[in-house]
């Protein structure tokens, strides 16, 4: 099933996108590798995930229909 | 019967007002079980970068996670002190050098407890927070921010 991946800060300037869609992995650290093939320019880069608004582990599981994100690290205040 | 708390909006459209915030703290005038607030005030700084100094920072957010974040050290932080208030404001879109970007605001009977709380929210609203800062600076380049 076909994820929507939100994304935000840095990552998104670098992708030039704010959402894209993806087809689900299954898991955290399986979704990292298709996103580090499909956006080399991100390779380098820091970032969490986050699934339904928390932040993930590897090993954790992406249900379908999930709400995932990428998140650089915060800046706020 | 105690009052159910629910995620309340911490986000304001570009600076917090001084005036907003003079207005705040009048409003707890009729709180008269308070004995001490305490306040903590972000401000953007000129930092100087390559090549210029930062105008301004364009603050963005992941907003229905942060609300929810902020929600959750809301009520860690209520329970962790003896507070009457708490009150957290952050900006987003763009906050100019020297207009505020963050304001906190604790109040309680005893001072101690409105500053603990205070330091603990800011520093968690710095670090849990999905907020992002990016850097305006005055040649027209930007720099994303790193909080340290």
């Amino acid at each position: 099933m076909v994820l929507t991946i939100k994304v935000f800060g840095k990552i998104s300037e670098e992708i030039d996108q704010m959402e894209f869609s993806i087809e689900n992995p299954g898991n955290v650290s399986a979704l990292i590798e298709k996103l580090q093939a499909q956006f080399p320019q991100i390779q380098e880069l820091k970032y969490a995930i986050a699934i339904n608004h928390q932040l993930a582990k590897p090993s954790e599981d992406i249900p379908d229909g999930a709400e995932v994100a990428l998140l650089p690290p915060f800046s706020g205040g | 019967m105690e009052k159910l708390r629910t995620p309340k909006n911490i986000f304001v459209q570009g600076p917090i007002s001084p005036i907003k915030i003079a207005n705040s703290i009048a409003n707890h005038a009729t709180k008269t079980d308070i004995g001490g607030h305490s306040i903590f005030l972000g401000q953007v700084r000129a930092d100087e970068k390559d090549g210029g100094t930062v105008r301004a920072i364009a603050y963005t957010a992941y907003e229905e996670m942060a609300l929810q974040k902020a929600f959750e050290i809301r009520e860690a932080v209520f329970s962790k002190y003896p507070l009457t208030c708490m009150h957290i404001y952050h900006s987003l879109g763009e906050v100019k050098t020297g207009e505020i970007c963050l304001f906190v605001f604790t109040s309680s009977k005893h001072r101690k407890a409105a500053m603990q709380a205070c330091e603990e929210l800011v520093e968690r609203i710095k670090a849990e927070l999905p907020i992002w800062g990016k850097e305006l600076v005055d040649n027209d380049t930007s720099v994303w921010k790193e909080n340290t």
